[in-house]
């Protein structure tokens, strides 16, 4: 019973300390760290978002040629990836998520850097954007998941899909061959040519493909891409939102 | 002075046959007319009905779930990200975590964690149409010299396994199999170790590689590649052996000499690539860039001697190579490099005398968004003419090679190259040619393209039997799938 109660313990401070070493390690946001984050900007990030952010480094433009995307333009274009509203800066965890894990398809992740470096170059991009000086950005609520989804649950999120228009881009089943896309009147704030997301195929889901993660993209929406926030459209009936997110989520299971 | 295409002596066969004209099927100038509208139908019809998806996932992009194009301009030539990929050893640019990132703990590997590693190119030419001066010139291996359109695919196919075993530690091997030549080599094989002493300080290459690999032009980085040369069969050592075809590589990396035999006695052809453009030399070099992002520099020291393994003169060859970098932003990059590679009794002449062959080379490179401009010119010299060939060898050569590539659509890359060589060697021998080439290759994914590329031969009107003079054109059409 003791031995239990000794391993509890040191499991659950084991625990403890893993989740605030990130925030552990991140440093002051000062002159130094910024000097430092740009030393990791210009050997890491510098090629693909530019000497200064602009998202036009010198291999920038071959990702989509023609079509979407192109890096991220950190000095004064919109962020994609947020947990906050629509139009409003992301959170510095939201940066550190995306460093973390990248983007699939598009950027590779940087966590063969060590926590501390990501977070100085997080600093020294955002001193590229006078618009975090501002204000410190707030995060919508994201719930947990409720418990497993159920079949009427799933039907359910199959009429929300049609009822908000998600076919219209996503397509019928997800493939993203939705008429819009067909259509070619997808565009990115950058005029140029952007595909949505296969839901069918969760390494193509860019901003993370776990229930929460879906559940963070339907409440803020994909800024700079005709993905919109439904925050205040089917922002208040939490149940819709996960079924929808659970029947999505089904249409990437295996098929016979 | 025209080459003399035949050697009529011994019948003993010491160079390799590349002829494939008795697989060859000829067609009139009619069908090739067909087959050639026939191709470009099927293209159209491709590109019409393709998937519009341009996702790729060869071995890289695999273990890092990420796109083709974070690193190429266009596969397989690199962007200013993939150069620095590949110069720190297949690490992410700025990160030393030996590619750890996607990787699993050892328990729970599996069978598709393999693809990480290993991928593979087949590359072809799925018809092939020559076009000649003269048919059947004397001395020319049979039924090759002559107007025929052929069906040939593939003609390479290369298994690679590459990444990082640990931090700091690569490797990468291409076991490739030319298929006119027959067999499977070790095309490349070496292991890097990377970030001694500090970040980018530098990396160092042990194995055998490719010499050219990080200079503002690449040797093994062609959109236009070697279409495969076709030497006379039967030639005996230490004679002058003709070519029935030349094998369309860049004339900056030739060998640029006639009479130059390897320490086999084995005829090297003027037109093949080699020295520090070989594309594979054992040997160990380093590189790095120790005041920034600027500057590179790299050093080596390899067999030479134009031997894929082993060793068999005494000396070592030595190279050097600095590299100039403009990369900040505005989708724009430009370098230029320059090398020399000093040999050491890395050829013979026909009188078995050995000759000390070295190569001072430019090349320069500017990208802005959808285009790309390279070229290169490199200088072939023998410091001193052996003796028993006094008066009769011109101890210089030049190559030129300049290309330009253009994304006209997302998926369509349109190609040029313009090739000069103004070839040393045997006066009696030497014939200098110069070429021009156009290719469109689609991407209908961005790993996997079809293309249509044809060649011409710019001094045609000089006329000649020679390989480099009696080629008037040359079309292909294939693929090139990277997996």
């Amino acid at each position: 019973m003791r031995i239990r109660i000794l391993l509890a313990i040191g499991a659950g401070l084991a625990m403890l300390s893993i989740a605030s070493f990130a925030n552990a390690v991140k440093p002051e946001d000062n002159q130094a760290t910024r000097e430092k984050g740009k030393q990791i900007y210009d050997r890491a990030c510098l090629l693909c978002h530019g000497a200064d952010g602009k998202g036009d480094g010198p291999a920038g433009w071959f990702i989509g040629r023609y079509e979407s995307p192109r890096p991220r333009d950190f000095a004064g274009g919109s962020y994609k990836f947020r947990s906050t509203p629509s139009g409003e800066l992301p959170m510095d965890q939201d940066l550190f998520r995306t460093v973390t894990q990248g983007i699939p398809g598009n950027m590779p992740p940087y966590s063969g850097l060590s926590e501390e470096e990501r977070w100085q170059v997080i600093a020294y991009i955002k001193s590229l954007n006078k618009a975090f000086k501002g204000g410190k950005p707030v995060a919508l609520l994201l719930p947990n998941p409720p418990g497993p989804p159920s079949d009427a649950g799933i039907e359910n999120g199959r009429k929300t899909y049609i009822k908000y228009g998600c076919q219209k881009c996503h397509g019928d089943n997800g493939y993203g061959d939705g008429k819009e896309a067909l259509d070619g009147n997808l565009k990115d704030t950058y005029g140029l040519m952007i595909s949505p997301g296969d839901l069918t195929e969760r390494a193509s889901l860019k901003n993370g493909s776990s229930a929460q993660a879906l559940y963070r993209s339907i409440m803020t929406g994909l800024d700079g891409t005709p993905m919109p926030s439904y925050a205040d459209t089917i922002g208040g009936n939490d149940k819709d939102v996960w079924d929808l997110v659970y029947y999505i989520l089904s249409l990437s299971q295996e098929r016979p | 002075m025209r080459v003399q295409l035949w050697m009529p002596h011994w019948p003993v066969k010491c160079v390799p046959d590349y002829s494939i004209g008795t697989v060859a099927t000829v067609f009139t100038r009619v069908s090739i007319v067909i087959v050639t509208l026939s191709i470009l139908c099927g293209t159209l019809l491709t590109f019409l009905l393709a998937p519009e998806e341009a996702q790729a996932i060869p071995a890289f992009a695999r273990k890092y779930n990420t796109n083709c194009m974070d690193c190429h301009t266009a596969p397989p030539m690199l962007n200013a990200f993939g150069q620095r990929f590949l110069e720190n050893g297949y690490q992410l640019p700025g990160v030393e975590d030996g590619g750890s990132t996607g990787k699993k703990k050892f328990g729970d590997l599996n069978l598709d964690d393999v693809s990480e590693y290993v991928g593979f190119r087949l590359v072809g030419n799925a018809v092939s149409s020559w076009g000649f001066n003269k048919q059947n010139p004397a001395g020319a291996d049979a039924g090759v010299v002559e107007n025929k359109t052929e069906f040939t695919f593939p003609r390479n196919f290369v298994l690679f396994a590459g990444g990082t075993v640990a931090k700091n530690i690569g490797f990468m091997v291409e076991l490739g199999h030319p298929v006119g030549e027959g067999g499977a080599e070790v095309e490349r094989g070496f292991v890097t170790f990377n970030n001694l002493g500090s970040h980018n300080l530098a990396h160092l290459r042990v194995g055998k590689f490719d010499p050219n690999a990080f200079s503002s032009y690449a040797t093994v980085r062609q959109q236009l590649s070697d279409v495969g040369e076709s030497q006379k069969g039967g030639c005996p050592p230490f004679s002058p052996c003709a070519f029935n075809r030349v094998g369309l590589a860049p004339s900056a990396f030739a060998t640029k000499f006639y009479g130059l035999y390897d320490r086999s006695g084995n005829y090297l052809s003027p037109f093949a690539s080699s020295l520090y453009n070989s594309g594979h030399e054992t040997g160990v070099d380093v590189h790095g860039r120790p005041f920034g992002d600027w500057f590179l520099y790299q050093v080596g020291v390899v067999n030479g001697a134009n031997e894929h393994l082993g060793d068999s003169n005494k000396g070592k060859d030595v190279y050097g190579m600095v590299r100039f970098d403009y990369a900040k932003s505005n989708y724009f990059s430009a370098s230029m490099s320059g090398f020399v590679y000093q040999g050491n009794s890395n050829a013979k002449v026909w009188t078995q005398e050995d000759v000390n062959w070295n190569r001072y080379g430019l090349s320069a490179r500017a990208t802005y968004q959808m285009v790309d401009v390279y070229a290169a010119y490199s200088v072939d010299k023998i410091n001193k003419t052996p003796t028993g060939v006094a008066g009769l060898f011109d101890s210089t050569a030049t190559g030129l090679t300049i290309g330009a590539d253009t994304y006209v659509t997302s998926q369509t890359l349109v190609s040029l190259r313009y090739d000069n060589l103004d070839a040393g060697g045997m006066l009696a021998q030497r014939t200098s040619a110069s070429f021009i080439g156009v290719q469109a290759k689609h991407f209908l994914r961005a790993n996997v393209a079809i293309f249509a590329r044809s060649d011409f031969n710019l001094r045609q009107s000089e006329g000649g039997d020679t390989a480099a003079r009696n080629l008037r054109n040359a079309f292909f059409s294939g693929i090139d799938v990277i997996f």
